[in-house]
């Protein structure tokens, strides 16, 4: 089927892909791990146009549907700050870890980054403190196994996977699992900016080898996930700024809202998102060499600093995680309503 | 009703919470996936309602919630059309977090309906029927494709009938524990020892395609049609029990003997399919030139509904109608034409079927063991003589699932049912209060089937215009 007319599978195009790390400390991840040789759907031109405009929908509850809270109430401003910071390095912690396991599984790397946004979306609706960093662990594993439950063929038995400090019963991570599906309403299925490499860069640079294009692409939207919540950017809007980079990493504004006008279906898009998210990524490249959760994105509107938003606790709709370590369950009510 | 359910009995002080809104019945169905159960709603707003509640099978917990749980709750949360099965609800029990999904009640299946066809009417299903049915499923499955659903496994027992009430005679698409979005990767459907049957499968499937498209939907409506026609099963292939995801050639001859032999011509891309390279000799060996499908469905060739049928069954999965296109065929536009209660015809003078409605299994309570309780020696003595919870599933039974993913009871343990619900139907016999849906006397039912024809359904089918989320 795949072969004949102008049809294209959004993997086929991306399963001969050579090697490329996405990590700085991470060689082994091959683009195979993107998308691997699974059978997939073929969708011909104009099934793509509708699929992106179904995707674009599907966006509702990130970026600029979020409200942006400024810093915190007066009252607990101490314990905010501290609090913050500390999540900010778990945060970083746990990306670190989510990344070096998909490896070590041969996950996709769209897997990983999956799970990632599980994370921010569960830490906009519960906050976890300084005194459980075993939480954020075992929040680390719970939504890594989600995620590879949604996109892998094979997944590992719980025990497997590697946690170094502190072993968590498979019971207690089934349990965790029920947690994020719950406070998630069981939306497992948000789009990515993966889902919409293929389209951007068929559309925003045509010509060029896809296979380059896609491994830079896939590169820069790794590196993005340390340095910005997930929920505060649209993926389509991380998806087209890493496919611009990587195409040309020279971009005027105003050679960009030119290339982003051609996208019909994307209609009136503020392509101030897409120029910042494209700039952050120059600076990450330029910066490379720094340490990875330098603040950049503070200077960007649009895009705001993970710690910054994810965690604040003046937003009055989360709930404090009832953790407590004698429980293998947090005693939250999962009914749906 | 009072405290009417099975588990009443106990001390309602154990049961879990969201337990407490609902009476249990008993159990309707069993299968790979878990448990299915009858209930009522007790609560004022919607006192009484039945409710099927389908208890996902205890994952190990060294796996986690199951994928299928998480894929089909995940897909039926953001999905709501008059035709596909409304889920009302996600209950997790705490003590052994275990999942329940908590549906609607659909009393009927197409599974049921052929099969009372079959061997009690004896007579086919009349025309506004099919045409009804059809109709409904084909917009349930364009609500699916047009949010990038495809279900996989679509066959008559998964493809559900309201019966009497507000809804009754309305088709429901359910079970989607192999349903995925587009984007989602695929396992071969036989793996995780999930039985699927391949009557319905698409030839491109069965040919070992790497990529599939909606049109393996379309292919299985083909089918459900012709069986619908027919009362049997159109291809009904012998399947190679083998793991994983064995060659099926019996299956594909049985396509081939009524359908003809596929050629390039008309399916271009059959070249590249993995088996029909692999196996010249077998495939590509036999060739089936005359084709029958007129006859074997005893349609005209001329007449729309072949002309349908046909498109529906198309080789090549680029050429095969969409559910889109289905919706707009001219065999939707004659006479009768399709009606929102599928059951009962709006034309005076047309005969309708009293369909049984499902067996329930009064013994087994929600942890799907058998519940010991009431302890009266005739009636539970009666029934687990012959219907001891734990053996259903045990059955060599052909026809794969049934209701949301369960296999559905042999026909001898129906009659322990019958047996059981007589029994309790005498006062003292019940203690439970249960109430007996076999023993429903039939006059009542006509009645309210006779008033609803009056009212009509004017104005159906409505606007054919696919809906998006």
């Amino acid at each position: 089927m795949g072969s004949s007319g102008n049809s294209i599978s959004l993997s086929s195009l991306l399963c001969e892909e050579g090697e490329g790390s996405f990590l700085e400390d991470d060689e082994n991840t091959s683009i195979d791990s993107l998308y691997n040789n699974n059978p997939s759907f073929v969708l011909d031109d104009e099934e793509e146009e509708e699929y992106i405009e179904y995707l674009l929908k599907q966006e509702t509850g990130f970026g600029s549907q979020r409200t942006h809270h400024v810093l915190s109430s007066d009252h607990d401003h101490h314990h905010d700050c501290s609090n913050r910071f500390w999540l900010k390095s778990a945060r970083l912690d746990a990306i670190h870890w989510i990344f070096n396991t998909q490896a070590k599984f041969g996950f996709k790397v769209h897997t990983a980054y999956l799970s990632v946004t599980y994370f921010d979306q569960f830490l906009s609706k519960r906050s976890i403190d300084e005194s459980k960093p075993w939480a954020i662990q075992l929040l680390s594993v719970a939504c890594l196994s989600l995620a590879a439950k949604m996109e892998e063929q094979n997944v590992p038995p719980l025990s497997e996977y590697p946690i170094e400090e502190r072993r968590f019963e498979s019971k207690v991570i089934k349990n965790m699992e029920l947690l994020i599906l719950a406070t998630l309403e069981w939306k497992m299925g948000s789009p990515t900016p993966f889902h919409y490499l293929h389209y951007f860069m068929s559309k925003l640079c045509p010509g060029s080898r896809p296979e380059t294009i896609i491994t830079k692409a896939t590169e820069h939207i790794v590196a993005m996930v340390k340095d910005i919540n997930l929920m505060d950017q649209r993926p389509s809007i991380i998806a087209s700024a890493a496919v611009l980079a990587a195409f040309d990493a020279t971009l005027t504004r105003n050679a960009m809202d030119h290339m982003i006008s051609a996208i019909s279906s994307w209609g009136n898009i503020e392509s101030g998102h897409v120029f910042s998210c494209y700039n952050l990524i120059q600076e990450k490249k330029r910066n490379k060499v720094k340490t990875p959760s330098s603040n950049l994105m503070s200077n960007h509107s649009g895009s705001t600093c993970v710690v910054e938003n994810s965690f604040d606790t003046s937003s009055g709709t989360k709930r404090k995680l009832a953790f407590d370590d004698n429980e293998h369950c947090p005693r939250q009510k999962l009914h749906q309503p | 009703m009072g405290d009417g359910s099975a588990s009443g009995n106990r001390s309602s002080s154990n049961k879990p919470e969201w337990l407490q809104q609902y009476d249990l019945i008993g159990k309707i169905g069993e299968g790979t996936y878990g448990l299915v159960f009858l209930a009522r709603i007790k609560s004022q707003t919607n006192r009484g309602k039945s409710i099927a509640i389908k208890k996902f099978k205890q994952s190990k917990d060294g796996d986690g919630v199951s994928p299928t749980a998480i894929r089909e709750i995940m897909l039926l949360r953001e999905i709501t059309h008059e035709n596909v099965v409304k889920l009302v609800n996600v209950h997790i029990n705490h003590t052994d977090m275990s999942l329940y999904l908590a549906f609607d009640y659909a009393e009927h299946d197409l599974y049921e309906i052929i099969r009372h066809h079959r061997d009690k009417v004896n007579h086919s299903i009349n025309q506004y029927t099919v045409k009804s049915l059809l109709w409904q499923l084909l917009n349930g499955l364009n609500y699916l494709h047009s949010n990038w659903i495809i279900h996989r496994d679509l066959k008559p027992s998964n493809i559900l009938v309201m019966g009497d009430g507000e809804e009754h005679g309305v088709v429901k698409i359910a079970d989607f524990g192999l349903a995925r979005i587009y984007q989602a990767p695929l396992k071969p459907l036989s793996e995780n020892g999930v039985v699927v049957t391949i009557w319905y499968r698409a030839p491109e499937l069965l040919l070992g395609a790497k990529h599939y498209t909606s049109a393996v939907d379309m292919w299985a409506v083909g089918c459900i049609f012709a069986e619908l026609l027919t009362l049997k099963p159109l291809f009904q292939g012998a399947e190679v029990k083998a793991t994983p995801n064995p060659f099926q050639l019996d299956q594909l001859d049985k396509i081939f003997k009524v359908l003809g032999h596929p050629t390039l011509d008309k399916w271009p891309s059959l070249a590249n399919l993995p088996h029909w390279q692999q196996d010249v000799q077998h495939i590509q060996g036999h060739k089936y030139d005359n084709t029958s499908l007129s006859n074997v469905v005893h349609l005209s060739p001329k007449s729309p509904a072949f002309d349908l049928l046909s498109k529906m069954l198309e080789y090549d999965p680029r050429k095969r109608i969409t559910a889109a296109q289905a919706l707009e065929h001219e065999y939707f536009k004659m006479e009768p034409q399709p009606g929102r209660n599928a059951l009962v015809p709006c034309q005076p003078g047309e005969t309708f079927v009293n369909y049984p409605t499902r067996p329930v299994d009064t013994t087994t309570d929600f942890e799907g063991t058998t519940n010991l309780q009431p302890p009266q020696p005739v009636s539970s003595g009666a029934v687990s003589g012959n219907m001891p919870g734990g053996h259903m599933s045990s059955r060599s039974n052909p026809r794969p699932m049934n209701v949301v993913g369960m296999q559905r009871m042999p026909h001898q343990a129906m009659q322990a049912y019958n047996l059981a619900s007589q029994a309790g139907m005498g006062p003292g016999m019940n203690p439970g209060g249960i109430p007996m849906q076999r023993g429903v006397p039939q006059a009542h039912q006509q009645q309210q089937l006779r008033r609803k024809d009056q009212m009509g359904m004017p104005g159906y089918p409505p606007q054919q215009k696919s809906r998006r989320l």
